[in-house]
């Protein structure tokens, strides 16, 4: 009985470290993948900020500016066979007003942000079943499959308004549209895009879009009054 | 004690451990005097590193974890300290002894170390290191290899006499205070006060054999009857 | 055996065996929490608004310390709220402003809006105090167990009482 119970111990034991050993390698083995992404544009296609409930469940009017973009990206490099999805999103970011003259943004927000799976994590996904049935196709008989991470966007509409605490974002200045993308492996570490090159990772190019300006407020005040 | 209680012959820990808790009984007996220094500094250190770990607990709960950073930041270093010098004191001190100590006649000390079993070779390997009591100088050094089956009957029950045989036979300041098992050790034809010995893992023990050892057990243990500890070796 | 325990220094050190099992897989945790400034450096995902990224039993390694930069929009943070007990695992959408006293907005990848209504009453956004740390790594599964742990608490009577046991009576 005695050593029945140690037998059981020790094969447990020695699946438990060959199992963490296989994980680490896994997770090393990202370091030796190369990733190259890279933005081939990213610009603001139509900006608009007014002034009311951003959200249905907000409590308070406020400004909020809504920004239209249009995104060209390739990180198909960002899949290898350890990549479970990535997160992408893209930012407005601003520096507060106080502190303009200092080049540091201050501000940040997500205007629009985006999950692809790979195809080992389809089955994980948000989708509706004609949507996985498309996605399955794609990939099939593929781990990693090269269209995952093509992005093209026109025009496209932000998914989330932006706001600041103080309750005004009309005419901010400086504003620029960054991408990011956030790496989440099956194990291992979660990677974020970076501004220097981290071994055989490339830094994520051209990421930034130009800076602009946001419009003053009008439109639905304007429309307001119209009405009135 | 653990003779008369049986273990598994397969498990090779269980037949070394009761192997190992047999030495200080038998050598106990014959009038040595045990040190309990090794043992006592790794309890020390060890329950030391106890204590540390149970009062970083203490305070973690009552105070949290931000309260308490910078104690618990010095328990932990402390905590590996001593856990360092436990393991340090293990592998490079303690090396493995299950006995230390001076001989009846106090002029030499013994340091009996095992040997851990590797692998599945169910062989007892026993060193033994004589040294001069006065001085420190190392007398001799001998090294016992023997198959457990020598003093493990097949129900896993801890046959003492020939386990005696066999040290007294092949230390020589045991066989001193036991020239009863060192004769039995002679008429076995095996080497008297050998050297590094590098006996066949069989021992074989014939039935006659066996039956001459019960005897000068029995014997042995009247004459000492009347000294201390004599009942804990006959077992 | 148990035999051993007629021998004091002997029981002594199989208490001691058993004692620094424990001690040291609780010094190891409090190691980890001071190297990573985290009371709590390994946690499990209880819930699946961080989905597809994250499922339930997900083990996560948490970094508390602002080196190299500041907790940042995208991170994945665990945060807790005043009057909440449950860590929440969710990535910071927005921040305004910087230094510990940075506005921060959280949302769950998976769940449609943000964290507001989850923060304590009246509080609209998070400081850098209420996170716990930011998640620098993931091991899928292996977290299950303590869920299974905490959701059927007989199973741990019974694998503490299995573990003591085992300790005791073995010695090697």
């Amino acid at each position: 009985m005695h050593s029945s119970w140690m037998r059981i111990q020790n094969v447990f034991s020695y699946f438990t470290t060959v199992l963490f050993a296989l994980g680490a390698c896994i997770a090393v083995s990202d370091l030796l993948t190369p990733r190259a992404p890279v933005v081939n544009s990213l610009k603001f296609t139509n900006l608009q900020v007014v002034r009311g409930r951003p959200h249905y469940y907000s409590s308070k009017h406020e400004e909020y500016a809504i920004i239209k973009f249009s995104l060209d990206a390739d990180l198909s490099s960002l899949f290898t066979w350890n990549t479970k999805d990535v997160f992408v999103y893209v930012t407005a970011e601003w520096p507060s007003s106080s502190s303009a003259s200092a080049n540091t943004t201050t501000n940040q927000a997500v205007i629009w942000d985006t999950i692809i799976t790979a195809p080992s994590s389809d089955y994980l996904g948000n989708y509706g079943p004609a949507t996985l049935k498309k996605l399955r196709k794609s990939a099939a008989g593929k781990s990693i499959d090269p269209s995952r991470g093509k992005l093209v966007l026109k025009n496209q509409r932000p998914k989330y308004q932006i706001t600041h605490p103080s309750g005004k974002i009309a005419s901010t200045e400086d504003v620029t549209l960054r991408l990011h993308y956030d790496v989440q492996p099956w194990v291992g570490v979660l990677m974020r895009n970076h501004n220097v090159d981290v071994g055989l990772w490339k830094k994520l190019e051209g990421s930034v879009s130009r800076t602009f300006t946001l419009p003053s407020l009008k439109k639905k005040d304007e429309a307001k009054k119209a009405k009135a | 004690m653990s003779q008369q209680e049986k273990i598994s012959v397969y498990n090779l820990a269980d037949l070394k451990n009761t192997t190992d808790d047999a030495i200080p009984n038998y050598l106990n007996s014959l009038g040595f005097t045990q040190s309990h220094t090794l043992s006592d500094v790794r309890l020390g250190l060890g329950y030391l590193a106890l204590l540390t770990a149970a009062a970083c607990f203490a305070w973690d709960y009552q105070l949290g974890f931000e309260a308490t950073k910078l104690p618990t930041a010095a328990a932990v270093a402390l905590y590996a300290v001593l856990n360092t010098a436990l393991t340090v004191w293990i592998f490079f001190v303690e090396r493995g002894a299950v006995y230390v100590g001076t001989s009846p006649d106090g002029r030499a000390r013994v340091r009996l170390t095992s040997a851990s079993v590797r692998g599945a070779v169910p062989e007892y390997r026993l060193t033994a290191e004589v040294s001069d009591a006065a001085t420190g100088r190392v007398r001799e050094t001998v090294e016992v290899r023997r198959g457990f089956n020598a003093w493990f009957d097949a129900a896993g029950r801890f046959v003492a006499a020939p386990f005696q045989v066999v040290l007294a036979g092949q230390v020589g300041v045991i066989g001193q205070a036991d020239p009863k098992r060192r004769e039995a050790a002679a008429a076995e034809g095996k080497g008297t006060t050998g050297r590094v010995v590098d006996e066949s893992v069989s021992a074989g023990y014939t039935p006659e054999m066996l039956a001459a050892l019960q005897g000068a057990e029995a014997t042995g243990a009247e004459a000492e009857a009347g000294k201390k500890g004599g009942k804990r070796r006959k077992a | 055996m148990l035999s051993s325990l007629g021998n004091p220094r002997q029981a002594a050190a199989q208490l001691l065996n058993f004692g620094l099992i424990i001690s040291t897989a609780f010094m190891m945790w409090k190691g980890l929490s001071i190297f990573t400034d985290s009371s709590s450096p390994i946690v499990v995902v209880l819930s699946g608004s961080m989905e597809p990224a994250m499922q339930r039993g997900d083990l996560l390694v948490l970094w508390n310390r602002n080196i190299w930069a500041e907790t940042a929009v995208g991170d994945i943070v665990v945060y807790s709220v005043k009057g909440k007990d449950i860590p929440i695992v969710h990535r910071v959408v927005r921040k305004f402003g910087v230094g510990p006293k940075a506005k921060l907005l959280t949302k769950g990848d998976n769940n449609h809006s943000d964290d507001t209504e989850l923060y304590a009453k009246g509080q609209d956004f998070l400081e850098r105090e209420n996170i716990l740390g930011t998640v620098v790594g993931y091991v899928p599964f292996v977290g299950y167990v303590t869920i299974m742990l905490s959701e059927h608490p007989w199973m741990k009577t019974a694998m503490l009482g299995i573990m003591g046991l085992v300790v005791m009576l073995q010695r090697e």
